[in-house]
């Protein structure tokens, strides 16, 4: 009973705020209402008791992430000059595209190939499930060579950030 | 065991095609780089929310460890996609995608 | 899920959140007087016994001073800027250990809100959240000054976050878990500040820059950029700010304690006496801080978490791993 509840109300926000962060005017506001998004979407991943990547979601993505999103929005300050939507019939054809997308993808999970391969009921799941000790065992045996890869790319993205944001070289 | 779900995971899977399809929207149809790179994120949390949904139905944790390497991925493109951002502004002075089109036909 | 369980919730919720909003006048009480001793003048002393009415003074006058909205200012995230520093400080006071569990009406009430056995990350998560209030208020001000303040306080706070994190990361290695109350309980023999004592003295260091108080308050002291984030902010909405500062110096002393300093553990005396003692002597030695050190510039405190706090931090975790796996 709490659990249906609890997702639409989390569904609700995410979906609100999404339409925000699309439609609104004010940049500010559509970096915090994609905040917003990311909460909602927080709390839905405790629901599917994904306790660890939901706190990972909150510190990374809406804390770190999207706090340089609100410095650069800052920073760069574009007042209104921006018009809102593409101007003309590229508009149209970039709604009929997004239609045509969420049709198929529709088509996709709700045709009754969609669910194949996924168990029909979920299984029940062992106690750990979800946990920073599962998620650690995980990635430090099988996961163990995309983990190194991708500490050499965090570390490329830095070097890389550092050196676009310099005025001039010596 | 922790017990069987009440939400069927038709639910999780049409919230995930509904945020990838606002982030497609964005993306196409507004004109502000910082707009498009918001749908963007929008679009890479839709399939973080798909993953975390089958992993919970299988009951296997890859899917966790995927979202993990979306996660650092995404913070990776963020801070550098960011970087040229500020770069192109400092010289054009505008965030329109529009008007960056020197290398038009 | 019964009723049992819910009345246990509100009793728990609503004693913390007294005891963190009656908390703060004292804290503030404490601090000017102790300021003022240290600084060889009294403090108040004439509002109530000891001057301990004096901050319930200084909230009614907030209360009735005018409430002021620059001009163009953004008003919905005016509005929401100060409540988002006090929800989060707040919320990170509901994984705090108060003591161990006791018996009363025959069930067994664990002196904590809740015991979420991710209670470090959510710590973690809560304060970075935090960092959206100092931010958004200096950018909603739509002035030079709190702007400044606001972007200079939210990148010194981000960039402390991440020192006070790996430091904690030894203490969850020494006692395999996330949870606070599992680390509180493991102090019993021994104080995890006796092994980790380089971990506690990074984590005090980022715990004071991470709350803005001196010598890192550069971003909102009163003699530079004016009052920082918070200068456009008047009557309640600055009441608010000033609540989520003290609130959050609680919530960080309260988390020292808990993970270094044996949590509720000690001689004679029930758990939660002697939580309140340590709070209230590590709260002394925020305010001590303050009244001893001049302020760090703002760069000098920038490369100071980055060049000097991080790596010393991670060197300790390294080190503190290849112990723990050499003894088995």
């Amino acid at each position: 009973m709490l659990e249906p509840l609890l997702f639409a109300m989390f569904s609700g926000v995410a979906i609100g705020c999404a339409l925000g962060v699309v439609f609104h005017k004010n940049s500010v506001h559509c970096a915090l209402l994609l905040v917003g998004v990311l909460l909602s979407l927080a709390g839905i991943f405790i629901l599917l008791h994904a306790q660890f990547v939901a706190a990972l979601q909150v510190i990374v993505y809406a804390g770190a992430i999207m706090v340089l999103f609100l410095f650069v929005v800052m920073l760069l300050n574009v007042k209104g000059e921006v018009p809102l939507l593409t101007p003309g019939a590229a508009k149209g054809f970039g709604f009929f595209f997004a239609l045509l997308i969420l049709v198929e993808l529709l088509w996709t999970v709700l045709s009754p190939g969609g669910q194949e391969g996924a168990p029909s009921e979920a299984v029940g799941l062992p106690r750990d499930f979800g946990s920073p000790a599962a998620l650690g065992r995980l990635l430090y045996t099988t996961w163990l060579y995309p983990f190194e890869i991708t500490s050499i790319l965090l570390l490329v993205a830095v070097v890389g950030a550092v050196v676009l944001a310099k005025r001039k070289f010596f | 065991m922790i017990g069987l779900q009440t939400v069927p995971l038709l639910w999780y899977q049409i919230l995930a095609a509904v945020l990838f399809t606002i982030g497609v929207v964005g993306v196409l149809v507004r004109r502000s780089a910082l707009i498009i790179f918001m749908s963007i994120e929008l679009m890479l949390n839709a399939v973080n929310l798909s993953l975390i949904a089958f992993s919970r139905q299988h009951g296997d944790m890859d899917g966790h460890i995927i979202v993990f390497f979306v996660m650092a991925v995404a913070a990776a493109e963020v801070s550098v996609g960011l970087a040229i951002l500020v770069a192109i502004f400092r010289n054009r002075e505008t965030a329109n995608v529009d008007d960056v089109h020197l290398l038009k036909g | 899920m019964d009723l049992a369980f819910f009345i246990e919730a509100l009793v728990k919720i609503l004693v913390v959140l007294g005891f963190v909003l009656l908390g703060v006048p004292l804290i503030v009480w404490m601090e000017r007087k102790v300021l003022g001793h240290m600084q060889d003048r009294i403090g108040p002393q004439r509002v109530g016994p000891f001057g301990l009415l004096q901050t319930i003074a200084d909230g009614i006058k907030l209360f009735f001073k005018e409430d002021l909205v620059p001009a163009q200012a953004d008003k919905v995230v005016f509005a929401i800027a100060p409540a988002i520093s006090v929800v989060t400080a707040l919320a990170a006071a509901s994984v705090i250990p108060f003591g161990d569990q006791f018996r009363i009406f025959g069930r067994d009430v664990p002196l904590h809100i809740t015991d979420v056995n991710i209670a470090i990350l959510f710590l973690l998560g809560a304060t970075s959240m935090g960092v959206y209030g100092v931010v958004l208020g200096g950018w909603a001000s739509n002035s030079k000054y709190p702007l400044l303040g606001g972007l200079r306080a939210s990148a010194q706070m981000i960039s402390y976050e991440l020192a006070m994190g790996v430091a904690l990361v030894p203490i969850i290695l020494m006692t395999g878990s996330l949870s606070l109350a599992q680390i509180g309980r493991a102090q019993g023999h021994m104080w995890f500040i006796v092994p980790q004592f380089v971990a506690f003295t990074i984590y005090v260091i980022c715990a004071v820059a991470e709350t803005n108080r001196a010598p890192f308050d550069l971003a909102e002291a009163e003699t530079e950029l004016v009052a920082g984030f918070h200068t456009e902010f008047s009557s309640m909405r600055f009441a608010l700010y000033y609540l989520s500062e003290y609130a959050n110096m609680m919530v960080v002393s309260a988390v020292a304690i808990t993970c270094f300093l044996g949590a509720w553990h000690g001689p004679v005396l029930p758990g939660p006496v002697w939580f309140l003692i340590k709070l209230s002597l590590f709260l002394f030695f925020y305010v001590w801080l303050r009244a001893t050190f001049p302020r760090l510039r703002y760069d000098q405190l920038m490369a100071f978490g980055w060049k000097v706090l991080l790596p010393v931090a991670l060197v300790n975790l390294a080190v503190t791993a290849v112990v723990l796996v050499l003894k088995g």
